[in-house]
């Protein structure tokens, strides 16, 4: 097996570039919305087999083993190219959980599953009244026998009907303080008193689910890590998705399409619009800056404070400040759905701008996160 | 005064010890007070003060070592000038040190090289740049001032302005249009010939307007013409940006940290402000510009420290200008509003943060216009892949 950490990150980076534009399917570059399982399950096997699905992953459960430099090069690669995410939160999320917190039974059962994609994850985390405020939640788990009993309902349960699988934190003592309370479990979405309600999004597609629990009665054995420590479970991931969320790799393919577009109508020409053009691509490339201190400090294998969050904050905003420069630049038809001639450029307006806009929301939103610097970096009182 | 011998120690460690030794002058070699005695004087600065910060090396960082300096880089430059800043040191260290050496170094008169850097360096001899003409006029290809063939040597006529630290300069570096080519003459003070006169900034300082009538230099006043005298005057121009980035991030650092104290000990409606939400975003938001200003500066200074070619150069130090300019203007202008109106007296230094950063966004390009050149410098024009209006 090769060892990728002991390869000259040149090296690496060739290889990886090479395989995955000789591989991946170009349909299915840069799409402006979340992949679905059917068209993604090619693309997963092509990766599996190769032995690169899970670069993550130690050796031992059929990783790459990567180490936070080589990672940060996947990671660039696969953004470079544009490479849709598959619902991998199975990889990127609830493996290496179960990997740190489950017991030799559960890692036995449930990576190798996870890993060839016989076993897809969704996340049930957020409820109606657990937003921002997550240690609020209600869906409850109450021990009976050798089951739990949940009763209770998720939502914005990203790509759930393409799930076989739930990883969930339910609520196992309603006497304790909010996050002292809550456990980590997990949970076959077949298992009878499951049901799922598809949420069309405002860009028209059904990304995201209600999740509803009614007397659904899950094994003991689904708990993962100790009864009541779900929080500390569920907050073992947060830093380097935040890095990963502030990775100005979109906006930068969103800048790409609104010069094009601009060129295409002269827009550039116009010194108003050229002014807002160069202030926002100038607002992307300082951001990029910015991210390229966090990559050295992941590189270095130095742990993601707080910080990071400033990351998250401004990519994310400048994003939808590029999105929405686009729909201005297309006129009236920049507010018609579908694609567009652009004097010879194919340009979606619309689709950019609706992909954008829950970026400031998810993963903890822009408030959330300015009030985590608030506290954590600027030490502001309470 | 001990002058560490910088090159000696690795780059990590010597940054270390460099900013170490400017924050441990600024607690001792300089204050407030003094910043607020020399404000509006026809000093501006105090020279005692200068020759204490030419003896850490400081004026040298930029002049190779056979002249007389320590031939580090920008980096250790911009280490220099953003701790002098935090402490609104008036003392014209980047006209100086940067602008007037830059041009200096890059020109090809050799014996005045010989002759003038190790005095530069020493701090006896304080020269600077005299380019600018127009307000918002900074291509300096456009210099209206000429130099005419006269007696053996050059007879100059023009007007130059906006030149910061020159209230007190021993001589000009001054460009003018000589037989149909941009060339840079170097006149001593004293020059029959020179009048000259200051205009008082928002913080106190000055910028020196420089009246050319009938002055005479002789021949080897000459330091560089035609495409020598161009790049001499585009490195500076771009280095002295990048220093002014670096001033406007000391200054925006130390104008947040004053804030930030502010927001945890001003006590209204029964607990400190800063407890409050609204203000916690805004705090936020101008810590992020901080942020971003240091990022940009750091990427720049290490390209620029590379040897990155004049269109990158140029390109790198139009970011550095803008964001730190916009990032240093955006928290000085919050830091009032924060303090309220404490903040709006003379008697309380936020104010002093704000003119800082508002003379310097305006010296060497502002925001805006630094915005404008990074557009000319990478967007293609209209025809496919030639860059426009990339003139460096």
């Amino acid at each position: 097996m090769t060892d990728w950490n002991a390869m000259a990150d040149g090296d690496f980076r060739r290889e990886v570039r090479a395989f995955f534009e000789a591989e991946y399917p170009p349909h299915l570059r840069y799409i402006l919305r979340r992949a679905r399982w059917h068209e993604m399950r090619d693309w997963w096997r092509k990766l599996d087999d190769k032995g690169w699905i899970a670069p993550n992953w130690p050796r031992e459960w059929g990783g790459m083993a990567l180490d936070a430099g080589k990672m940060v090069i996947y990671l660039e690669e696969l953004e470079r190219h544009g490479i849709a995410r598959a619902p991998d939160q199975g990889i990127t999320q609830v493996g290496p959980l179960i990997m740190r917190f489950g017991t030799d039974a559960q890692q036995a059962h449930y990576l190798p599953r996870t890993r060839s994609a016989e076993y897809i994850w969704c996340q049930g985390y957020s409820e109606p009244n657990a937003g921002s405020d997550l240690a609020a939640l209600q869906t409850a788990a109450v021990a009976e026998g050798d089951h739990f009993v949940v009763n209770g309902q998720k939502i914005w349960t990203t790509l759930a009907d393409d799930a076989t699988h739930i990883y969930l934190l339910a609520r196992t003592d309603k006497t304790a303080k909010k996050q002292s309370g809550i456990s980590f479990l997990i949970a076959d979405l077949k298992t009878p008193g499951i049901t799922l309600r598809p949420i069309r999004n405002l860009a028209g597609h059904d990304e995201f689910c209600q999740v509803f629990f009614d007397n659904v009665r899950v094994p003991r054995g689904n708990l993962v890590g100790a009864l009541n420590d779900g929080w500390t479970v569920a907050k073992a991931l947060l830093g380097f998705e935040r890095l990963g969320i502030g990775s100005p790799r979109r906006p930068q393919y969103a800048l790409q399409r609104l010069e094009r577009v601009a060129r295409a109508k002269g827009l550039l020409d116009d010194a108003g619009f050229a002014d807002r053009f160069v202030a926002l691509k100038l607002d992307l490339e300082d951001g990029a800056a910015l991210y390229g201190r966090f990559v050295e400090q992941v590189k270095r294998g130095e742990a993601l404070g707080p910080e990071v969050s400033m990351l998250k904050i401004w990519t994310m905003e400048t994003w939808q400040r590029l999105a929405e420069l686009l729909v201005e630049a297309g006129d009236e038809q920049g507010v018609v759905a579908g694609v567009h001639d652009v004097a010879g450029v194919e340009t979606d307006f619309l689709n950019p701008f609706y992909y954008s806009r829950p970026a400031t929301i998810y993963g903890g939103s822009s408030e959330i996160q300015r009030n985590i610097l608030a506290k954590y970096v600027l030490k502001l009182p309470s | 005064m001990t002058r560490i011998n910088l090159a000696a120690v690795p780059n990590a460690e010597h940054r270390r010890m460099l900013a170490d030794s400017v924050a441990d002058f600024t607690a001792r070699g300089t204050d407030i007070a003094r910043v607020r005695r020399l404000r509006g004087t026809r000093e501006e600065y105090d020279r005692a003060v200068w020759e204490q910060m030419a003896g850490f090396g400081w004026l040298g960082i930029l002049v190779p070592e056979s002249y007389g300096g320590l031939g580090l880089g920008l980096t250790e430059m911009a280490i220099v000038a953003k701790g002098l800043a935090r402490a609104l040191t008036p003392e014209p260290l980047t006209a100086t040190a940067v602008l007037a050496a830059t041009a200096l170094v890059a020109g090809e008169n050799e014996a005045l090289k010989r002759e003038s850097l190790p005095r530069l360096v020493s701090g006896a001899l304080q020269p600077v740049l005299a380019w600018q003409e127009a307000p918002g006029e900074l291509d300096p290809g456009n210099a209206q001032a000429r130099a005419a063939p006269f007696e053996g040597g050059y007879r100059l006529n023009g007007t130059k302005r906006y030149m910061p630290g020159a209230a007190q300069a021993d001589a000009f570096l001054v460009s003018a249009q000589s037989g149909g080519t941009l060339a840079l003459f170097w006149l001593p003070k004293d020059t029959a010939g020179l009048r000259f006169g200051l205009e008082t900034l928002a913080d106190g300082r000055c910028f020196g307007t420089l009246d050319m009538r009938d002055a005479h230099v002789p021949q080897s006043a000459l330091v560089a013409r035609g495409i020598a005298a161009r790049e001499a005057l585009d490195r500076a121009f771009d280095f002295g940006a990048t220093i002014a980035g670096a001033e406007l991030a000391g200054v925006m650092e130390r104008a947040l940290e004053m804030t930030l104290d502010y927001l945890k000990t001003r006590i209204q409606f029964g607990k400190p402000i800063g407890a409050f939400q609204a203000l916690q975003h805004r705090a936020v938001d101008l810590h992020i510009q901080k942020e971003l200003a240091n990022a940009v500066l750091d990427e720049a200074l290490a390209a620029m420290d590379g040897g990155a070619k004049a269109a990158t150069r140029a390109a790198l130090a139009s970011r550095v200008k803008a964001r730190c300019a916009d990032a240093a203007l955006k928290i000085t202008r919050e830091a009032i509003q924060l303090h309220g109106a404490i903040g709006f007296t003379d008697e309380y230094d936020a104010g002093l943060f704000l003119k800082r950063a508002m003379t310097l966004a305006a010296w060497l390009g502002n925001a805006n216009w630094h915005r404008r050149r990074y557009a000319g410098l990478t967007l293609c024009g209209k025809a496919e892949g030639k860059p426009a209006g990339g003139d460096l």
